[in-house]
């Protein structure tokens, strides 16, 4: 038999799990108890589910391939911009398109973004290809900003669809709703419970999905190649490897993911704006890889979650009034505070990459022939 | 040909605090060996150092350059404030970490928004103002030469050119400055030669925030001050070092002139018919830079190995 136990679960995976679940629980009591709206708890699953994927994405680059990519809020950024500007009602361009269709309109243009961030930067050494990468975001920031004939500059798009608007049948069970925390509206919306439901079991198939994607390639002999690549370069290429090939092809795939949780985000939160491009985007996302463990997908997901956490957890904490502190200071103290924590005390993450890069059948036990 | 005159007029205006912040950025970069996220909110910290001071000193009689004699003092503050920051910072973040320069490139972000979300748990995110009362363009300057200078620009020009030839001074005429010139060039020999490297380390952090903080003082003086200011002409800075080649603080300084320059150039090119319009300077900056690396990875000044 082998030493290491594929099967079980480490104390610290428990751990986390029961953790999780504790707090589903909780949740749930809440909104049992009248406490949290179920709209928001809704909410609060598709942001979650954003968060992941943006954080699998990421970790497709800087886990897999070693690429410090600080553009997130841009690949993000043009998924949501892609998707609103062709649905929106308040597109200056286009407007009425079918979300499913317009999902592609996204992704398109992250494709090649990617491809026109990719190409010259990611021959830069680690440090440059960073800083390069969000001069390049910013431009794309400062593009949507200013070029309001076409993206409605600082005003925004509103007027997004839901995912399931245009379903027949679907498309009446809305009615509008507020939610306050301690009187001061928090959250406006049109609910629609049905559609509010399939949203989060769209995204919960597509977190889903590429959870599986993910880890089918990255046991795969292309997965094998980028983690050479990112443990040392030079090897890769003197094994014959193309190694920038390969980096390409994994910044092209992140960025469709990342690209897939903006178009998720446009309809979900049914407003985009410049404002959600700032660098303060990628680098929650960069927290979430890093606390998660980075190249663990579970540990992307973890730290997804944990970051909506931090994101809506410091609003409740702040409307108490108990803390002398605003919610936004709070929440940048928070993360800072975690990256240093990170860097110092558990620079592998939360749930580190292990049995992940293994196929569970080449240990003995399996189905040996 | 005034409106050229008057465009590298602001660039002067502009190259001054980049070279100010690029500085720094450049000794962080070559001693520490790491691209130092927090060093534009290094910036906005000396800033905010200064218009706490400014309010206890501005009441002080007499004017410099045309500005009251108070806002040295306060300027000097903001620098004291920001180089006992970052010593701190270095000693308590920076030095016990045992990782490489990513994670170290990574922790700074992280400092960068504990600075960040201090200045705004305290200040909040209005805008706000050195409380001078702004004057109208040098009239010479104006009628001779058609070009608009205030007071102010002129005063930040001064400024920063006096503690850029301090600089040169202290680097080149005294053992403190050949001891980091040697650290910076290659730390280990530099330790086997029995240079304490350590001191050395946080006399390069002292001056390096001290020079950041003037920077970030003169940014606000030039518009207006707000926690974000630091951070927003962070990529520009990192422009201006990458330019000029990491590791050389000549370098830096030729690169933050070019890239301040670059940077109010810019409505030139709408003038001879390309839409870009000023809200794309930063962005110019850094498609600069983006095409140097390419071509100079070690920047226009950098060592060529």
């Amino acid at each position: 038999m082998s030493t290491l136990d594929v099967g079980g679960y480490s104390s610290r995976e428990k751990g986390v799990a029961g953790l999780l679940g504790a707090l589903a629980a909780l949740l749930l009591l809440a909104v049992l108890t009248g406490f949290l709206a179920p709209a928001y708890l809704l909410y609060l699953v598709g942001l979650s589910a954003m968060y992941m994927l943006l954080s699998m994405g990421l970790n497709v680059q800087w886990g897999y391939g070693g690429m410090i990519n600080f553009s997130v809020a841009a690949f993000f950024g043009l998924g949501a911009y892609g998707t609103a500007l062709l649905t929106a009602s308040g597109s200056p361009i286009a407007g009425g398109v079918s979300p499913v269709v317009a999902l592609f309109g996204g992704l398109g243009l992250a494709a090649v973004l990617a491809v026109i961030i990719g190409y010259p930067t990611l021959k830069l050494r680690d440090d440059y290809l960073a800083i390069a990468s969000l001069g390049l975001a910013e431009v794309v920031r400062i593009f949507i900003l200013n070029e309001s004939q076409w993206t409605a500059g600082s005003a925004g798009l509103t007027g997004i669809p839901l995912f399931f608007s245009d379903w027949p049948v679907l498309g009446d069970l809305t009615y509008p709703y507020v939610f306050y925390v301690g009187g001061t509206p928090l959250f406006y919306t049109t609910q629609s419970v049905v559609t509010s439901l399939l949203n989060v079991v769209l995204v919960t198939v597509i977190v889903a999905a590429v959870y599986l994607f993910l880890r089918r390639i990255h046991r795969s002999p292309w997965g094998r190649v980028l983690r050479t690549i990112r443990t040392d370069e030079d090897l890769a290429e003197t094994l014959g490897k193309n190694t920038f090939a390969f980096k390409m092809q994994a910044f092209v795939i992140g960025s469709l993911i990342m690209a897939l949780a903006g178009v998720f985000y446009s309809h979900l939160v049914l407003f985009v704006s410049p404002q959600d491009l700032q660098p303060i985007t990628t680098f929650y996302v960069w927290v979430a890889v890093i606390l998660g463990g980075t190249g663990s997908d579970r540990g992307a997901m973890l730290g997804g979650f944990t970051i909506v956490a931090i994101q809506q957890g410091t609003r409740f904490l702040t409307d108490t009034g108990a803390l002398p502190i605003g919610a936004a200071p709070l929440r940048l103290m928070l993360v800072g505070l975690l990256i240093i924590f990170i860097v110092r005390l558990r620079p592998e993450g939360i749930l580190p990459p292990e049995r992940e890069l293994i196929w569970p059948d080449s240990l003995g036990g399996g189905r040996d022939e | 040909m005034a409106q050229i005159l008057q465009y590298l007029a602001n660039g002067l205006v502009f190259s001054s605090i980049i070279i100010l912040g690029s500085i720094g950025l450049s000794l962080v970069y070559s001693i520490a060996d790491f691209a130092n996220f927090a060093h534009g909110d290094t910036m906005t910290l000396g800033a905010y150092g200064a218009f706490v001071a400014f309010g206890v000193f501005g009441g002080l009689g007499g004017t410099a350059l045309g500005l009251p004699i108070g806002f040295f003092l306060a300027l000097a503050v903001g620098m004291a404030l920001a180089a006992v920051v970052a010593v701190l910072t270095h000693l308590l973040v920076y030095k016990p970490l045992d990782t490489d320069s990513i994670g170290l490139l990574i922790t700074s972000i992280g400092v960068a928004f504990v600075y960040r979300a201090v200045l705004q748990a305290i200040f909040g995110t209005d805008f706000l103002q050195y409380d001078i009362s702004r004057s109208g363009p040098i009239p010479v300057l104006l009628e001779t030469l058609d070009v608009a200078v205030t007071q102010r620009d002129l005063a930040i020009i001064v400024s920063a050119a006096v503690l850029v030839v301090a600089l040169h001074l202290l680097l080149q005429r005294t053992t403190l400055g050949r001891k980091m010139r040697a650290t910076a060039d290659n730390p280990d020999l530099a330790r086997v030669s029995g240079i304490r490297t350590d001191r050395v380390i946080l006399v390069m952090w002292v001056v390096g925030s001290a020079l950041a903080a003037a920077g970030g003082v003169f940014l606000a003086l030039y518009s207006q001050l707000d926690p974000r200011i630091g951070f927003n002409i962070l990529l520009v800075v990192f422009a201006a070092v990458i330019l000029g080649g990491i590791g050389s603080v000549y370098g830096a300084m030729l690169g933050g002139l070019l890239i301040g320059m670059l940077h109010e150039l810019t409505p030139l090119l709408s003038d001879v018919g390309l839409p870009v319009s000023n809200a794309y300077a930063p962005a110019v900056a850094f498609v600069i830079m983006v095409a140097v690396l390419l071509v100079r990875p070690r920047g226009i000044a950098g060592d060529a190995s």
